[in-house]
């Protein structure tokens, strides 16, 4: 049954408590259409988020990575948002140099007024890694 | 008497330490001296068992500073790490040194505390390499080699009967011996960022072969020689301008040398072959963790990202570890080579390692452990 279903990616997003996971709440409740491939998981600041986490994602099975937060100035927690694009830059290289397509991460800036952002960013990302496939660094027996 | 930026040709006072050292003993002397006139509290050398194998003492006692005598190319241990939270002088390589000033960017390491000795390295060579070469290069028993040297880009061995042989360094590289890789394609030759930058390239005339020129670097190195001198253990004299002259082309060469030979050991992968090509070299991994423990720019201790987050019943196709240890180094590789040495599967970790972080370093016009106005990037691009 489930082999016979179009593949959807697996995307996982971390969303900062603040801004970005209220724009996923706004793309809810304002009825945004957006595919369900996104998993999200929430985060405090995105100033938490290790590139530890983005590697594990990619590990366990991830297609995509999407790393979001509040806009730059508007973090709650100072600069936490401004440590998260200097890891980054360096993900992103990393990223480059293994060989994996640089459209498997994504960093965003998302208020938490900003729904429909949130909902249209989905989908394109989930657009761009159909057409790219499933992850390389993919587990066996991991769909 | 010595100021900072002073060019000199100095030697050992002793006529002992003198003709044992391998371009007149200036930087045994200057460590024993400041040994003695309590400069450190120790002094960091590398006790000889024989041609091919030694151990880093931390050591108060002179008299092993003395018998530490003479260069080995073929013993490659980082020293940076034995410096960390002690009153030290040291002998240091260029990436020993660049190693000890990482590790002061990091906190562990105090500047003021350390004197670093720089000596000129045109590339080391792994001891059990050395060993095969010697037989089947040179047709020489490794245990009769008294002595090695590197003359105009041929490495010279010396037998206890008194023979030498000589073999060009490219055609040795060519034959997969020779200097260590990561060796290859460095270009920091010169330790610049060291206190003092001592070696023998530009001692020229009737002092070649046992003096050594020596550049003074900082305060630290002014401190290091008048102390010396003030002992009475070493004698300088200004170096002429053709010595410093053949000392710069020396280094040009081997600068420009390693610029070629990078693209020859780091070869352009497509990007699609990529990931296989690091997921095949990782594979032999057997998890000792040996490569973080002796990296010398590695200052997070025993409970560090790459180690806890990683477990051996993960089914990843590419190990956390490596990846955790990838990204970290990215700003602070300085491709010493020590990894590849100690692993027990064989793995070019170093190559790998260097692919992610000099591209990085580049791009940033970042060079690792040059000096302390560059902090780490992650502190620099907040301000």
């Amino acid at each position: 049954m489930m082999t016979e279903q179009e593949w959807t990616p697996k995307i996982v997003a971390f969303c900062c408590n603040w801004c970005s996971y209220g724009g996923a709440d706004t793309a809810g409740m304002g009825r945004f259409q957006q595919p369900a491939s996104v998993r999200i998981i929430k985060v405090m600041c995105s100033g938490r988020i290790d590139p530890l986490h983005v590697f594990n994602a990619f590990l366990e099975g991830a297609d995509a990575v999407l790393v979001t937060g509040c806009h730059l100035g508007d973090c709650h927690y100072v600069n936490g948002n401004e440590k998260t694009e200097v890891r980054h830059q360096f993900l992103e290289e990393m990223v480059q140099q293994l060989g994996l397509e640089p459209e498997r991460l994504y960093l965003n800036w998302i208020s938490a007024s900003e729904g429909e952002k949130f909902a249209n960013f989905v989908n394109d990302v989930t657009e761009k890694v159909k057409k790219l496939g499933p992850s390389p660094l993919k587990p066996e027996g991991v769909r | 008497m010595v100021e900072v930026g002073d060019m000199l040709v100095g030697y050992a006072t002793d006529e002992d330490i003198r003709s044992r050292g391998a371009s007149g003993g200036l930087v045994t002397a200057v460590l024993a001296a400041a040994l003695e006139k309590g400069l450190v509290e120790n002094v960091v050398v590398m006790k000889h068992i024989n041609e091919f194998e030694a151990v880093p003492i931390i050591t108060d006692d002179v008299k092993e500073v003395l018998a530490s005598i003479g260069s080995l190319h073929s013993v490659p241990v980082n020293l940076a790490k034995y410096a960390v939270g002690r009153k030290v002088a040291m002998p240091a390589k260029p990436c020993d040194a660049q190693a000890v000033i990482e590790q002061a960017k990091r906190g562990m390491i105090d500047l003021d505390n350390t004197y670093i000795v720089g000596l000129n390295c045109g590339g080391s060579m792994h001891p059990v390499t050395t060993k095969k070469m010697l037989v089947e290069m040179y047709d020489i028993d490794p245990e009769d080699v008294v002595g090695e040297d590197i003359k105009k880009g041929k490495l010279v061995f010396k037998t206890k009967n008194g023979e030498e042989k000589a073999l060009r360094i490219d055609e040795l590289e060519e034959a997969g011996f020779g200097r260590r890789e990561s060796c290859r394609f460095c270009t920091l030759k010169i330790p610049l960022n060291a206190d003092l930058a001592c070696g023998n390239w530009g001692v020229i005339g009737d002092l070649s072969g046992s003096a050594t020129f020596c550049q003074v670097m900082n305060g630290k190195g002014v401190k290091l020689l008048e102390n010396a001198i003030k002992a009475g253990r070493i004698e300088v004299q200004p170096a002429s301008d053709k010595a410093i002259a053949i000392r710069e082309k020396v280094n040009n060469v081997m600068v420009d040398l390693g610029n070629t030979l990078e693209k020859k050991i780091l070869p352009v992968i497509p990007d699609e072959e990529r990931l296989q090509y690091y997921i095949d070299q990782l594979a032999d991994c057997v998890n000792c963790g040996a490569c973080k423990e002796v990296c010398p720019v590695c200052a997070c201790g025993e409970d560090s990202k790459c180690t806890t987050f990683h477990s051996l019943v993960d089914n990843y196709k590419m190990s956390m570890y490596h990846m955790v240890r990838m990204l970290h180094l990215a700003d602070s590789c300085i491709s010493c080579g020590q990894c590849s040495d100690v692993c027990p599967s064989d793995i070019p970790i170093t190559l790998l390692k260097s692919r992610f972080a000099i591209p990085s370093q580049r791009k940033r016009n970042y060079h690792p452990g040059i000096d302390l106005d560059t902090p780490p990037f992650f502190e620099v691009m907040l301000k």
